[in-house]
């Protein structure tokens, strides 16, 4: 399970936890997020931008 | 969902505004378990996207506009929302519970979320001047495409966050960008005074040229050619001009409703409105705030969304109050802010990091109290300072500014002087 956080805001997503918020059960793998999907933290930056957490 | 709420199977849920708070709040009641009937209005003829990179990537053009979607076009129907775009609403009747579009057929509800947004506000001196733009919508962007060339120069009135965004984007397209503020520093109502001077220095490292303390006498169009004349004779000139001088909340429905307004659409901890089954989220709500006491009308994506959530949940029965601290950022010249909380009303202000070289977290205090913060390079910090924030701990200055406290650690510090 990784985690992966957006550049700009910070937002992680954790495969863990998923984002219930996103439609994301908990141990949704990075993979099935949709490639269109962006954080909904920062409404910007999309999937192909975010970087491999910590 | 239980009992309280009062809404069913049967029900109708209207959602008027397809931004982000409106969408939001569709999606929620879908996801809190609402299976009645729910339709997702908009004016704009644009399937929901997302309003934050339009200053940004989407002006520059390195983004497409069909790249700003909020989701993906089917969302919405595997949701059962029933999306009407490029819809205009006429009228609500709360005592009917019913509304009114413009083409005269209407629709019968139980409950209504207003999520109008807001329209920029208008500077009378621009009023019907050719070659004057604003930012608001997809729909605004061809024609400032059309004028933002390499070489054109750009007037920005108003040096916000939408101006000093636009200002920053066409800088970095070549454009020659003169910048007018009416207050003696740009950023001044999201900013204390100490950070708005790393803001002067940004533009002015990045070439845009900064005028603050500007007052806009006379704007004209003349030959080709746009002129702003300043209160003390100055003439500023250029090819074409963006106006950005704030927000005007979209409350005319509510007004024509009888339902309270003032800067906005008055709302109470549950976004409910003065008009029982109305409520209002987003740029629109003037709602009270937990931290600093009053109220506040808060104009930033992430609020936007989470009031959109945070009303979706109240029309179903949920009795938690909204305590959401404002968290935004802004992108600049290739340097992003992260703001939260309130630091515009700092009382004093504790810096970690270096200002000049653009990685720090400034704290701001009122009262003693922690209330905002605002960061660069540092997005860790402020995340965990939202968190601070909503708890608005004591904190001594000497503890802020120790590189060794752990910020996170701070919203558990004891509140003095508060009875809970």
């Amino acid at each position: 399970m990784s985690a992966y956080r957006c550049p700009v805001c910070d937002y992680t997503y954790d495969e863990r936890t998923g984002d219930a918020r996103e439609g994301f059960p908990a141990g949704t793998a990075w993979a099935e997020v949709p490639d269109d999907w962006c954080c909904p933290d920062c409404g910007v930056r999309e999937k192909v931008d975010f970087e491999p957490a910590g | 969902m239980t009992a309280p709420s009062g809404v069913d199977a049967a029900s109708t849920i209207a959602v008027v505004g397809t931004g982000v708070a409106g969408t939001s709040a569709a999606l929620t009641l879908r996801n809190a378990g609402f299976t009645g009937r729910v339709v997702l209005i908009g004016d704009e003829p644009d399937e929901p996207y997302r309003r934050p990179p339009l200053s940004k990537d989407v002006l520059r053009g390195t983004m497409p506009p069909e790249k700003t979607r909020l989701r993906a076009p089917d969302t919405w129907s595997q949701h059962s929302i029933e999306l009407r775009t490029g819809t205009r609403v006429s009228g609500v009747d709360p005592e009917a519970r019913r509304l009114i579009f413009a083409d005269g057929t209407g629709l019968d509800f139980d409950r209504i979320l207003l999520a109008t947004g807001g329209l920029p506000k208008v500077l009378p001196q621009a009023r019907g001047v050719d070659g004057v733009h604003t930012l608001r919508t997809l729909a605004d962007v061809p024609a400032l495409h059309g004028v933002l060339a390499a070489g054109s120069r750009l007037l920005v009135i108003g040096a916000g966050l939408i101006g000093s965004e636009v200002a920053a984007t066409a800088s970095a397209m070549d454009c020659a960008v003169t910048v007018l503020e009416a207050q003696p520093a740009p950023l001044s109502r999201a900013l204390p005074r100490e950070i708005t001077r790393v803001y002067e220095e940004l533009h002015r490292a990045s070439g845009v040229d900064l005028y603050t303390g500007v007052d806009v006498r006379e704007l004209i169009h003349e030959g080709d050619q746009l002129a702003v004349t300043d209160a003390d004779g100055r003439v500023y000139s250029a090819d074409a001009a963006v106006v950005a001088v704030g927000l005007d909340p979209r409350t005319e429905l509510a007004e024509h409703a009888g339902i309270a307004t003032g800067d906005g659409i008055v709302v109470d901890e549950y976004f409910a409105t003065s008009a029982p089954g109305v409520y209002a989220a987003g740029d629109v709500a003037n709602h009270p705030n937990h931290v600093l006491g009053g109220r506040q009308r808060v104009e930033h994506w992430l609020n936007a969304q989470e009031q959109g959530g945070a009303a979706a949940r109240a029309m179903l029965g949920d009795p938690t109050p909204y305590s959401c601290v404002p968290w935004s950022w802004s992108d600049q010249h290739g340097v992003t802010l992260h703001v939260c909380g309130w630091p515009e009303v700092a009382e004093d202000v504790t810096v970690r990091g270096e200002l000049d070289e653009r990685d720090f977290t400034a704290i701001a205090r009122r009262n003693g109290r922690v209330v905002g913060a605002v960061g660069m390079n540092r997005p860790a910090e402020l995340r965990a300072l939202r968190t601070v924030v909503s708890a608005a701990p004591h904190v001594e200055r000497a503890v802020l500014a120790d590189p060794a406290t752990e910020l996170a650690s701070l919203a558990s510090f004891e509140v003095a002087g508060t009875s809970s």
